[in-house]
């Protein structure tokens, strides 16, 4: 365990939209055409490198379908990232992830989360224009990617993006949950900064 | 945290959770989704009290409300693991894999159980129990393996 720290990230969106696809794909490469939908949330680690930084990634799934949206709320205290997820085949889902977002947004308690749009599924026929998820991402000041959990296309990337971007915010985490010595803290470096970082941003890949 | 049997659910959620359980008990009518927020709040408590009465709702939702057979199952799993009683939670994860026989979710559960019992050197008493024999029979060789290699 020489990593300097863990960070908790959010995966939320509405149920189908390959939530669960894209963390299996990012955890061990596989995909299963037909998951079966998330019960309430779950939970998988990864440990990746990032500017040469080992960190841990904590990373929740949390169940789309209406039933359990009361109660996956309470998951997204502490989150230092969320990965909001769309399906590029269903209009619909983007259009819902405004409510998402303002979920994310009344239950979120860091207040420069680093926050990500991900629009899934592009091996499959487009009824959402690249265009329109960008400029949705850039509306709310989030960073964007498109990516299919089915090739595996654009989901490493997704999460370097996403963790790059939470180690370069200041103040946004802490080194522990360590055994080695190496401690390093991005605190001072930025205190004034704190209060721009995430929304003041927004970037395209 | 390395696996969902470690996650803890907050005082507030439980407090705020119970508060709308109570509020339905004495208006005589707990609507099922009510009586799953608060169960599912409880089977996540550190207290083992709360943990059995959330099983307790939770089996009578499973007799009741047929639909949501999949989320009682597996919360039943969860909290039955997280007392310790593992040859239960291992039922109730055979159980929702008759169902769904692929779950990852649920494979992944049944790793963490048995991992747990294995750590806790409960495995011959699962054995001797006979909660789930082909199970039972795959963790053993993997003891009797590890043990080989010494
Ligand atoms: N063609 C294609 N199908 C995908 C892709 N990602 C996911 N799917 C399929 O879409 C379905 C739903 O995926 P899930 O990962 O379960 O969706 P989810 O967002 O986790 O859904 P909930 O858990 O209910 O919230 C599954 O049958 C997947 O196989 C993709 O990139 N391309
Ligand atoms: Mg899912």
């Amino acid at each position: 365990m020489d990593y300097v720290t863990t960070l908790k990230i959010l995966v939320i969106g509405e149920s189908g939209v390959g939530k669960s696809s894209i963390i299996l794909a990012f955890t061990t490469g596989d995909y299963n055409a037909s998951f079966p939908a998330t019960i309430g949330v779950d939970y998988k680690c990864k440990v990746m490198e990032v500017n040469g930084l080992k960190v841990k990634l904590g990373i929740w799934d949390t169940a789309g379908q209406e039933r359990y949206r009361t109660l996956t709320s309470s998951f997204y205290r502490d989150a230092h990232g969320a990965i909001l997820v769309y399906d590029i085949s269903e209009p619909k889902s983007l259009e819902k992830l405004q409510e998402w977002v303002e979920e994310l947004q009344v239950y979120s308690t860091k207040k420069n989360i680093v926050c990500l749009v991900v629009g899934n599924k592009i091996d499959k026929p487009r009824a959402v224009q690249r265009e329109q998820g960008q400029a949705f991402a850039q509306k709310h000041r989030m960073l964007f990617i498109e990516s299919s959990a089915k090739t595996q296309e654009g989901i490493t990337l997704a999460f370097e993006e996403l963790v790059q971007k939470i180690i370069e915010t200041p103040g946004l985490w802490e080194s522990g949950g360590s055994s080695s010595n190496i401690r390093i803290s991005n605190e001072a470096s930025g205190r004034q900064k704190e209060e721009s970082t995430c929304y003041d941003y927004s970037c395209t890949i | 945290m390395d696996d969902v049997l470690d996650e803890v659910v907050s005082s507030e959620d439980l407090q705020k959770f119970e508060k709308i359980f109570h509020e339905q008990l004495h208006q005589g009518e707990v609507t099922h989704k009510a009586q799953f927020e608060y169960a599912w709040c409880l089977v996540r408590s550190k207290y083992p009290t709360d943990i059995r009465k959330g099983i307790l709702l939770l089996k009578e939702l499973f007799n009741s409300h047929p639909d949501g057979k999949r989320d009682y199952l597996f919360y039943l799993a969860i909290g039955n693991a997280r007392i310790k009683e593992y040859n239960k939670a291992l039922h109730y994860v055979k159980k929702f894999l008759e169902i769904e026989p692929a779950n990852q979710q649920v494979l992944a559960l049944e790793r963490q159980i048995n991992k747990r019992m294995e750590k806790e050197g409960l495995i011959g008493m699962a054995m001797a129990g006979g909660a789930v024999l082909a199970l039972g029979g795959l963790v053993g060789l993997g003891v009797a393996l590890a043990k080989a290699k010494k």
